[in-house]
């Protein structure tokens, strides 16, 4: 079981090229002309958007877990 | 709410798209086209490159608006600097300028009858009585309900309309490359000839690129393996540095990623239709797909007139029965090459562009790669190998 992760962007790097939400399987990145947008509940975790954005401006933080 | 009608709207003012709504509207029906971008062929994520047929196969104006420059073939650097040059004594291709290619492609739709809406982002399909109806978008600060017989998904590699609408476009990481691109001052290189850099160090399963757009400007670019640990700009970055290239004069950053490993098998769901970079219809040996997707949209703007004619949507599935008979076949058999490549060394690499002579470049310029393949296996060093047979033989 994978760790739960959010993904979140550096948008001084992103270009909004949509890369990201080409290869992500479950449809959880969404590239508007206005902005990236990531949904959570979407998310399986498995940190592909993050290898193939081109320039490293995606990564992850550990999703917190309400007790 | 807005609310429109149409025969057909397409999604995406690529290249594909307004292919298909030219033609379309050529036709006599009513076409709507959106773009999700306010200004049309802005940003590009391309390296601009382009064969010279396209212009009269597919009736697009041969138009110095949206050409940099022709170019008359192309030089092969192995990772040892070995080098290989092809080149022609006419124009093989051109080095476009996309930025007002795309708006230009779309001009043509609007002037053969189609509304072309910019700044227009589409959020999801519309659903009715089981069937899929048009699509919601968004203009400005404006929702749009867009009702169409047909839906066509030209929504780049993205393809989020053609998900949404069921259609199973997702591939695995392994099967796209994360390129990154300048457009540059770049002086050294011969500006008639696109300039191709391989390795297993310098792009790994790609290469790098200089493709002129000028005598001292081009677009310098790089495309590997999305599931790399590293970047691509990371390996661009080292090759310029590596090279001693001063990165000091940059016109343009451009990304992306691009769909090298595989087509989408069913192109049509009901009455939407999948095409371009979001069916994954792109060569993938070089990872250009401007030709395929204009390609696609041609046999799919032909169905969907012919659909329209008599009245029965089913017969839109013939634009997967076609396309799979004809560009289909033809680049699976590229993804064969492509697969076969991935495994070639750097060392398998630098013999080959070593002994392929001035002769042999003359069988690949023309497309012969039966009889290059042939010429290679006749080399001792080819002889002494086993696993440069193997690699060889699976690529007759």
């Amino acid at each position: 079981m994978p760790e739960k992760i959010k993904v979140i962007v550096n948008e001084d790097r992103c270009y909004l090229c949509g890369g990201c939400a080409g290869v992500c399987p479950t449809l959880a990145i969404e590239v508007h002309s206005s902005g990236w947008e990531f949904l959570q509940d979407k998310c399986i975790s498995c940190r592909i958007c993050i290898s193939a954005c081109p320039v490293g401006a995606l990564s992850a933080e550990p999703l917190e877990v309400s007790e | 709410m807005k609310e429109m009608k149409y025969d057909v709207v397409v999604v995406g003012a690529g290249i594909a798209g307004p292919i298909v709504a030219r033609n379309v509207a050529k036709s006599g029906y009513s076409v709507l086209l959106i773009d999700k971008k306010p200004a049309i062929g802005t940003p590009k994520q391309c390296a601009e490159g382009i064969s010279i047929k396209v212009f009269e196969k597919y009736d697009i104006p041969y138009d110095k608006r949206f050409i940099n420059r022709e170019i008359y073939g192309a030089k092969l650097y192995s990772p040892s600097g070995y080098e290989l040059e092809l080149r022609y004594k006419e124009a093989s291709g051109v080095i476009l300028e996309r930025k007002v290619f795309d708006k230009m492609l779309a001009y043509y739709a609007a002037k053969a009858g189609a509304d072309v809406l910019a700044r227009t982002e589409a959020l999801d399909v519309i659903r009715k009585d089981g069937r899929i109806a048009g699509i919601k978008a968004k203009h400005e600060d404006e929702t749009v309900e867009i009702h169409a017989d047909v839906i066509v998904a030209a929504d780049g590699v993205e393809s989020t309309i053609a998900r949404k609408a069921g259609i199973n476009t997702y591939a695995p990481p392994h099967e796209f490359d994360s390129s990154y691109e300048y457009e540059m001052l770049i002086e050294g290189y011969d500006p008639d000839l696109i300039h191709l850099w391989f390795g297993n160090e310098v792009a790994p399963r790609g290469y790098v690129w200089v493709f002129p757009k000028d005598e001292d400007r081009a677009n310098v670019g790089i495309g590997i393996n999305s599931d790399n640990p590293q970047t691509a700009k990371y390996y661009l970055d080292k090759w310029l540095k590596e090279n001693n290239i001063p990165a000091k004069k940059i016109l343009e950053v451009n990304v992306g990623v691009v769909p090298v490993g595989g087509f989408v098998k069913e192109l049509v769901k009901d009455n939407i239709l999948v095409v371009g970079d979001a069916a994954r219809q792109v060569n993938p040996m070089h990872g250009g797909g401007m030709a395929e997707a204009m390609e696609a949209g041609t046999i799919a703007s032909k169905w969907i007139v012919k659909a329209l004619e008599e009245e029965d949507l089913a017969l839109l599935r013939n634009y997967t029965t076609e396309w799979w008979e004809t560009d289909g076949e033809r680049l699976q058999k590229v993804l064969k090459v492509r697969k076969v490549t991935e495994k070639l060394s750097d060392e398998d690499l630098d013999l080959f562009i070593q002994i392929l002579s001035g002769a042999d470049a003359e069988k690949i310029a023309g497309g012969d790669y039966g009889e290059v393949i042939k010429a290679l296996l006749k080399h001792p060093k080819v002889i002494l190998s086993p696993r440069r047979i193997k690699l060889l033989r699976e690529l007759l």
